[in-house]
């Protein structure tokens, strides 16, 4: 692990790189035209089963082995769809952001090796309704990659047809789960399905689909291009590659950062994001995203790849860091996380509709210093009440995390809140400048 | 069938259908909200956690059976420890922001909600937080009234009016706990199936207008019956308090003929069973009055007149049951005459659920018994010729058309086996019977299936069985000729 190594982002630096032109100079669709032409779509799947990517929404599930559970075509002649994820709401996220905008033909090049893998007709991107640059910088490309011959009937002159389709979301993060996502595509309210029937059965209007993030897709030209022994080689042998880390919060460089997956949260932190800002102290993070849980700055040392992380009790996430200095109040942020996800839940499920408004409540009645002793073992009872795997999906889960993770990690600054009747931090942050 | 291991026992199992619905077939109670085995079970309540084990080697893993399909040698613990805390858990958050209203919420008693709370919940709340503040009384049109702050947001009542009238009028709007159950502009909700709303609602949220604060459903006797309104003849729970006043009709589930539903028509068809001043026992003209007599004097005055005025036409009610039909029959063996019943035209109700547009619930009945069904204008023609007539049966009177019962001569000998008093002219012996929620019987539906209409309440007093006067009055007529 060189650490040096960079590749997701090089094409970004390049002026001009979001149109084909530039793209095709830097040989841009070069390896879709050759993966056409000598790959079988079961070699393909091959080849990205075996560089062990692993998908960068979340949950990291290896993208090959999800690609393989669509139905074989001999036997299951049903329209194939994918849905590319690029609804990225999760807080502190903000990776597929710069891609989008930047890069967005190496996305349709990846879309499109991906449909040939898969014998996709379509292709369905869905796209965060705030994120208007990025759509409008894909719609383009695929406007542009259509005149060219490349998305739509006969790709480059073969008998593969594929279309892709733009979709804007509303600005909901429920939109992002992958089965909220095709209910919101086929116009619904943006509901997660129970499970099963998982999409690669029943997905987009009752079709096999494969749901995929945008960085996930982003890395199959380039392992298509360079071999899978290449993307072995970057980052760890359970998580391979590069990933883009987004890092937010206390730090004096925020930013999103091309990284091999293994790299301690230190070096990234300090070799990246130029440290702590302000010279303080780090009190807290969240390693990937507000879902993952509030961790100590003790484990800031950690490797960031999906195993180290879950070793000390958390996960990797979307691998965007959130920091905390030592001024930051934890029980506020906790408040802030909780809202998010009160004001995120679909509603469905009895224990995050009403469990996620609670934990909204305690943490704000905490932090407004009108907590009770008793609401600690309330807030562990409550989280434990929705997860794990209690609900249809994971959003019950992303609240219940966090919220364990705060009574476990911080339970003296949560009891220190409730015995002052204040939040002892707060003098000094309205001192600060900061809103009270 | 599969076979899986529910509690302990080996039971069969349908593998088209959940869990829940196999646990449900054994006799096991699973809490559930959002599930109905009528509607598409979206398993979002989360209630109904049972523990499962895939086979005995597997590890116990807690799941929804409303969402769990059936595979075999799966084993079912709906009693073990983690799955009653997972329900207590569930408890909690569902009464987070429920107002806890029983005591002045008419669902009280057959509430779910309730009923679960009280099993499985806890005994206290532990929220200090206010309660969600919502729309106590929304109306939703004629039938329906709204509690948004009851609604467990099972979204049963969406599911319901998108999958059975098909007439998708109802929605979630807003989101996560700010979520609520509305109509589209607040425009009130139509069709003819409504009130199945208020059935399928598990809490209080849905409520019949009609019946809103009319009585505690504990103090319902409940008797198993089948429906007059149509000739698909829907089971039903005809529901009475105490004084016999009858409440409510609600549909009873059954496969054959009406599923879960019953349309509102025939929920709320119980102004007859309720209309006052009935004829008790009998009467008879008296000049321009009428003598209250007892049943057995006033059939011997009707057969006095049988044997005198030669053949009577005997005009039966679509509402006769099988059993009446069949004395009826009997009796007209004795007369030398063939009953007919009176049929009303097809009305305009009929839809392609449960409806049939046709009012008459025995019509297959009857005309396997020979009787058939002529128009009340046909009948009148009829009448013409004939000395006697003999009306038989509740509403005979109210379908023939008491006005045109009214311009008959007074010569005409008519004896009237109807619930109320005929005071027309021609009229001569009145004879009291039992409505249909006081009799017990046999109804023929459209399709042949047998519908059991039950005695609910009692007849008021001095009114005897139709089918006890029909074979009195033969019984009689027979006596007559032997003496001869």
């Amino acid at each position: 692990m060189s650490g040096t190594e960079t590749y997701l982002l090089d094409g970004c630096a390049r002026a001009g790189s979001h149109t084909l032109d530039v793209y095709r100079k830097h040989g841009g669709y070069d390896t879709l035209a050759r993966v056409l032409k000598e790959l079988t779509p079961a070699e393909v799947t091959e080849i990205v089963k075996d560089s062990g990517l692993r998908g960068r929404g979340g949950a990291g599930f290896p993208t090959g082995l999800k690609w393989s559970f669509m139905p074989d075509p001999a036997q299951d002649d049903r329209t194939r769809y994918m849905a590319l994820n690029a609804d990225e709401s999760e807080p502190g996220t903000c990776k597929d952001r710069v891609l989008l905008r930047e890069d967005p033909h190496r996305l349709i090049e990846g879309c499109l090796i991906a449909a040939w893998a898969m014998q996709l007709s379509a292709v369905y991107i869905y796209v965060r309704g705030e994120y208007r640059l990025p759509y409008d910088r894909v719609q383009a490309a695929v406007n542009e990659a259509r005149a060219a011959g490349l998305v739509g009937a006969k790709i480059l002159g073969t008998d593969f047809s594929c279309e892709i389709f733009m979709h804007k979301g509303a600005g909901a993060y429920i939109c992002g789960e992958e089965t909220g996502l095709m209910e919101s595509l086929e116009g619904k309210r943006g509901h997660p399905r129970p499970k099963p029937p998982f999409p690669a059965g029943f997905g987009l209007w009752g079709q096999p689909t494969t749901v995929n993030n945008v960085e996930t897709i982003f890395n199959v030209p380039f392992i298509l291009e360079r071999g899978a022994d290449w993307f072995k080689n970057l980052g760890t042998e359970k998580s391979p590659g590069n990933f883009l880390c987004g890092v937010s919060g206390h730090v004096e460089r925020p930013g999103v950062y091309e990284v091999p997956l293994g790299m301690p949260a230190q070096r990234i932190l300090d070799e990246h994001a130029g440290g702590v800002w302000k010279g303080r102290a780090l009190k807290a993070w969240f390693p990937g995203g507000s879902s993952t849980g509030l961790m100590p700055a003790s484990t800031i040392d950690t490797p960031m790849d999906h195993d180290s992380i879950r070793g000390i009790g958390s996960m990797f996430g979307t691998g965007a860091m959130i920091l905390l200095d030592e001024t930051a109040c934890v029980v506020r942020a906790s408040f802030v996380i909780a809202r998010f996800y009160d004001h995120e839940s679909c509603g469905q499920c009895s224990q995050c509709r009403e469990g996620t408004q609670w934990l909204s409540q305690i943490f704000e009645r905490i932090e407004d210093g009108r907590g009770r002793p008793e609401d600690i073992d309330l807030l562990t009872d409550l989280a434990h009440g929705m997860a794990p795997g209690k609900t249809i999906c994971a959003l019950s889960d992303a609240a219940a995390i966090p919220t364990h993770s705060v009574v476990k990690h911080f339970r003296a600054e949560l009891l220190e809140h409730i015995e002052l009747g204040r939040c002892p931090l707060q003098a000094k942050r309205v001192a600060e400048g900061a809103p009270a | 069938m599969t076979k899986i291991i529910l509690n302990g026992r080996e039971v069969d199992a349908d593998p088209e259908q959940p869990l829940i619905h196999a646990c449900h077939t054994a006799g096991t109670d699973v809490p559930h909200y959002c599930y109905h085995p009528g509607l598409s079970p979206v398993g979002s309540c989360r209630i109904c956690q049972v523990e499962v084990r895939m086979n005995a080697e597997a590890p116990p893993r807690v799941m929804v059976a409303c969402r769990t399909p059936i595979s075999e040698g799966m084993i079912v613990d709906t009693d073990a420890a983690p799955a009653h805390a997972a329900r207590k858990e569930c408890l909690e958050f569902l009464l987070k922001n429920h107002p806890l209203d029983c005591p002045i919420c008419d669902k009280a008693g057959e509430c779910t909600l309730q009923d679960y709370s009280f099993d499985e919940g806890q005994g206290a709340g532990r929220t200090v937080e206010p309660r969600r503040k919502l729309e106590k009384r929304k109306d939703l049109g004629d039938v329906i009234v709204l509690d948004q702050e009851r609604c467990i947001l099972c979204s049963r009542c969406v599911r319901f009016m998108d999958e059975i009238p098909k007439t998708p009028q109802l929605v979630v709007s807003q989101r996560g706990a700010d979520s609520v159950i509305e109509t589209f502009m607040d425009r009130p909700l139509t069709g003819n199936y409504q009130g199945n709303l208020a059935d399928v609602c598990p809490v209080g949220a849905l409520t019949l207008k009609p019946f809103r604060f009319k009585a505690r459903v504990w103090n319902l006797q409940k008797s198993a019956s089948t429906c007059a309104e149509c000739s698909r003849g829907c089971s039903i729970t005809t529901e009475v308090l105490r004084n016999g006043e009858l409440k409510r009709f609600r549909p009873r589930a059954n496969p054959d003929v009406n599923g879960y539903w019953m349309c509102d028509t025939g929920r709320f068809a119980f102004e007859h069973a309720n209309a006052p001043e009935r004829l008790a026992g009998a009467a008879l003209r008296n000049g321009q009055g009428w003598t209250a007599v007892h049943p057995i004097d006033a059939l011997e005055v009707a057969r006095d007149m049988l044997v005198t005025h030669g053949t009577a036409l005997l005009v039966a009610s679509p509402f006769l049951t099988v059993e009446e039909g069949a004395a009826l029959v009997a009796l007209g063996r004795e007369l030398g005459a063939r009953p007919m019943f009176v049929s009303p035209p097809k009305n305009e109700l009929a839809d392609d659920l449960l409806h049939t547009g046709d009012p008459c619930p025995n019509r297959r009945g009857l005309t396997e018994l020979g009787i058939d069904g002529l128009s009340a204008h046909d009948i009148l023609a009829k009448i013409a010729e004939h000395e006697s007539v003999v009306l038989v049966g509740e509403r005979v009177a109210e379908l023939m058309g008491p006005e045109a019962l009214a311009a008959l001569p007074a010569a005409l000998r008519m004896i009237v086996f109807d619930s109320h008093l005929l005071d027309v002219p021609a009229a001569d012996v009145c004879i009291g019977v039992p409505i249909h929620v006081e009799r017990a019987g046999t109804w023929i539906n459209i399709d042949g299936h047998a519908g059991r209409i039950a005695h609910a309440r009692p007849a008021p007093a001095g009114v005897q069985l139709l089918t006890r006067s029909l074979e009195g009055l033969a019984d009689l007529l027979t006596s007559e000729t032997r003496a001869r």
